[in-house]
This record gives C-alpha cells, structure tokens and sequence, in this order.
C-alpha cells in the first residue's frame, strides 16, 4: 500500500459558506434534489445518494464561554474508516479499499442489497433509487488517482478541509487542538485521529469544537458485526433446545423407536 | 445517526418462509431417522413443503435487489463474518437439499430411503441456519437493536417449541431493555402483544394443552402460530427501522 491519504476537517475554520458540498456535487455530478426544511440552514438533514459532504449547521443553547448560543459548523463526510463496517458487510464485495487507504464502492458490481446502509456507524451510505445501487463518498477516486485533491478540500477557502498524508495530518491536527485549548475552546478535540482508537482510526477524521454527540457522531462508533458470535452460539443453542423438543415429541409419537 | 436499509415487506415474508421453510426441513428429517412407521407422512410432507418456499425465498430476495440481474454477485465472495453473504449462500445450498430430499421422499426403495435419512440429518444445519441467521443479521447492523438473537426462530405446532419461544421473546425484550420500547410500547406495541403474543403463541398453547383431540382445534392452534410467527417478523423488521 502506498501512504495512506486522509482529510482532515477542522470544524473551528468553517465558515458554512457550503463551497465544498457544492464543488462534490460538481465535480461528482450528483445532480439536483428537492431542498429540505430542516428548521435551520443546514440542507439536507443527513447524507443522501446525492449529497456525500454535508455542512452541518449545530445551534447549541449555552454552548458558548459566557453562556451565549453557540452556533457550530461541520462539514461532515464519509470517515473512510480503517475497519470500515459497510465494507464488512458488502456481500458482493462491491466495497473495496484502495491503495491509498480509501473506502470505495464499485458502482459494477453492488446489486444494491442495502446491507452497507444499515451497516454505517455514522449513516453515509445512501440507497439510489435510479441505479439501484448503494452511494457514498469515493475520496474523489477519479481525482486522487490523478495527481489532484478530492474536490471539497480543493474548493474550501478556509483550508478548513485539509488533504494530504495522514501521518501528516495528524501531527498538524494535534498542534491545532493544543493551540484552541490555549485559545479557551476548551472542548477542542480530535474525532478519529488516533489509529489505536475506535474503528482503527478514520481516514476523514475531525477537530471537534464540543462533544462529538454535539455533531450527531457517535461518542465510540463499534462495528456492527462485533455480535456476530454471540449471537451464532445463541441461536446454536436455541437450535439444540427445540431440536429437542421436536425429538422427544416424535420418540413419543413413535412408541417402538426409529422405523418400528 | 444509523440509517435503515429500508427492507420492507418482501423482506417480511422472505424472513417468514424461510423460517417455515428451515422448520418443515428440520422436522421432517427428525421425523424421518428418529420417528415411526406413523411420521413417515410427516417426513415427507416437510420435505415437499420446503422445496417451493426456499424457491419463493430465493426470489423474493433477488426481487428486493436494487439490481435483481446482478444477484449472482453474491456468489464472487464467500464471507463467512457476513450473514448477508452467508445468507446468500445458504438459500442457495439448502435449496440443492430440499430439491434432493424431495426427489428421494417420492421413492419407495429402501436404499433411498437410506440415503435420504442420511441427506437429511446434514440439510437440518443449512435449515436451521435459514431460519435462524436473519435474526444474526438483524443484530449486525449500525441500527440501534443489538441485543442477542432472539426471533428467528422455527415455527412448529409443537408445545416445546412456543415454550422456548414464549422464553426467548421474555429474554429479548429483557436484554433489549430501552431498546425494545418501540416493540413493546410503541407504535408496534398493539400488534406485538395482541398479535403475536396473545394470538400467535398464548391462544395455540392453551388450545395445544386443552388438547387437540379435535383436529379443526389443531389446525386452528397451527394456523395461528404461523401467524403469530410473521408478526413476529413484521414487527421486529420494521420497528428496527422505525
Ligand atoms: S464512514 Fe461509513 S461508509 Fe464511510 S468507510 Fe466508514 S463505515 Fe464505510
Ligand atoms: S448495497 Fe451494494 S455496496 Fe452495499 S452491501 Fe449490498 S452489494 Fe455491497
């Protein structure tokens, strides 16, 4: 594997100016949706099969030093996950990562089962009616493998979106946070920077202004599949019990044993 | 937030017939090498039953594809972690059983017979799995309803069965805790005690212990289990995705 890449959102730079779901839309041709009432600015309300970078639009009472309303911004996107659950799941395997480290889905190949959907910590994949087929984020494959940045980053004039090596990145990143602690912010902090963290880190990892449930993230994303033994044992288990029971009924039934 | 996958009915009834389907299987090969000359019928009834609604099954997931021409992409992987491709895999297995047990249910010679105990006491494995993997699968999933398996049970008109059922729904909702609001108290909440519990398991279970001497009164215990048992499924199904 090459190095592996990784975006780098700092959610203190956004301005919610929305360029970088703008130029994904571009660039990717995602094409036009109805706009969606969401109480706020924020459009859409989550990921859809046509919107893979989302600028989350936080009103947060109090959330400010002095108490004041704290208005937080996100551009939120797929994490590329380094045990990405959609991938687990894909059955077809449809979703395969690249030389880079990215999470991609090969739009030949899925058949659209949707078990990737549910299969999301965070909910980015999103079901195509028109393709029938499962649609998210591709770390602009096309561009990365062209020399170029993914679109979004390409497109932020805040450098809110950073894209390079993650090794990189991440040394960046922790300066970052030392220096908005510094500053007061003292929620500040990284969302899947750490490689020893949940879901062996995320190739799209975030600076964090307050607690990521704040955002709509989950505090300690699991993979789904983590129930899968378990679970097999109890329904062995279960198994052998009426197993049992549609034996017995039948040695009953038969009186003289087996063919009597 | 997780997002559902959006399975709806044909997933339902995909969930009921493969649990009917694992459970006729099942029966009929227990029938088969442990009851008597009586259960010979039995065997064989199970048998044929299976093979057409592991077919329908079949269908009714390629149908619920985005794709339904590519479902033989199933087939390019093997993911033994996975239910769904596990899954895939076993409809396609443990129809090649029911299609051969059937076949051999239709002969009368006894090497046969021999040979379809044998068959029989291996496809129980791929038919229980049928009927019990969907439940995996749904636990398996970013949605929040990861509580152990629990539902994807058989299906007999069999007291011992809805005994261990009645225990299992008791341990599911326990283990479920808050998460099994939506099922036991939510929108959900008149179907899954009425229907399931009160129609689907209590009624047939007081009916089955009066005794069934009076064969409409079986059939009728029988009839209702069945629905009991996709009730079952519609309300597990879509409440994880409500
Ligand atoms: S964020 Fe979701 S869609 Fe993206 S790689 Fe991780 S599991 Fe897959
Ligand atoms: S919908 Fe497509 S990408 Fe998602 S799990 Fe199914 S086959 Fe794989």
């Amino acid at each position: 594997m090459v190095r592996t890449l990784a975006m780098f959102t700092d959610t203190s730079l956004c301005i919610g100016c929305r360029a970088c779901q703008v130029a994904c839309k571009q660039w990717n041709e995602l094409g036009l949706e109805v706009p969606e009432w969401t109480g706020g600015y924020q459009n859409h309300a989550h990921f859809t099969d046509k919107t893979y970078r989302l600028v989350r639009f936080i009103e947060e009472p109090g959330g400010k030093p002095n108490g004041d309303l704290a208005w937080l911004l996100m551009s939120d996107v797929c994490k590329h996950c380094a045990e990405a659950g959609c991938l687990d799941a894909c059955p077809t395997g449809a979703i395969y990562r690249t030389e880079y480290g990215t999470v991609n889905i090969n739009q030949d190949v899925c058949n659209g089962c949707r078990y990737c959907v549910s299969s999301c910590p965070f909910g980015v994949v999103s079901f195509n009616e028109s393709t029938g087929t499962a649609k998210k984020c591709t770390f602009c494959n096309d561009r990365i493998h062209n020399g170029l940045g993914p679109a979004c980053a390409k497109a932020c004039p805040t450098e809110s979106i950073q894209f390079g090596f993650r090794d990189e990145l991440v040394g960046k990143a922790a300066k970052r946070v030392e220096k908005l602690k510094a500053m007061g912010f003292k929620d500040a902090q990284l969302y899947g920077a750490d490689a020893k963290g949940f879901l062996g880190g995320l190739n799209a990892f975030f600076l964090l202004l307050a607690k990521p449930s704040t955002y709509d993230l989950p505090d300690n994303p699991r993979l789904p599949q983590r129930n899968v033994m378990v679970d097999s044992l109890l329904s062995i288990g279960s198994a052998l019990v009426v197993g049992l029971g549609v034996l017995l009924s039948f040695r009953e039934r038969g009186k003289g044993g087996p063919h009597a | 937030m997780p997002k559902p996958p959006h399975w709806e009915l044909m997933i339902v009834w995909y969930f009921f017939l493969g649990g009917i389907a694992g459970g006729a299987y099942f029966t009929a090969a227990i029938a088969d090498n442990f009851g008597g000359a009586r259960d010979r019928g039995v065997a064989r009834a199970g048998y044929l039953l299976s093979l057409p609604l592991v077919a329908v099954c079949g269908l009714l997931l390629i149908a619920d594809l985005g794709v339904p021409t590519r479902f033989l992409n199933m087939m390019r992987t093997l993911k033994v972690w996975d239910p769904m491709s596990i899954g895939a895999w076993i409809v396609g297995v443990f129809g090649l059983f029911t299609f051969v047990s059937s076949a051999l249910s239709l002969s009368s010679s006894p090497s046969h017979a021999a040979l379809r105990r044998k068959i029989g006491l291996v496809g129980i494995f791929f038919g229980f799995f049928l009927a019990s993997y969907t439940g995996v699968l749904l636990s398996n999933s970013a949605m929040p309803f990861s509580a152990g398996e629990g539902w994807g049970k058989l299906k007999h008109a069999d007291r011992y069965s809805m005994l261990v059922e009645l225990l299992l729904l008791a341990a599911l909702i326990a283990a479920l805790g808050a998460a099994a609001r939506p099922l036991v108290s939510g929108h959900f909440a008149t179907l899954f005690w009425g229907g399931l519990i009160g129609l689907g398991l209590l009624l047939p279970l007081a009916l089955d212990l009066l005794g069934t001497r009076a064969r409409a009164l079986g059939a009728l215990a029988a009839a209702l289990v069945l629905i009991g048992g996709f009730v079952l499924r519609y309300v597990v199904l879509m409440s994880v995705q409500a």
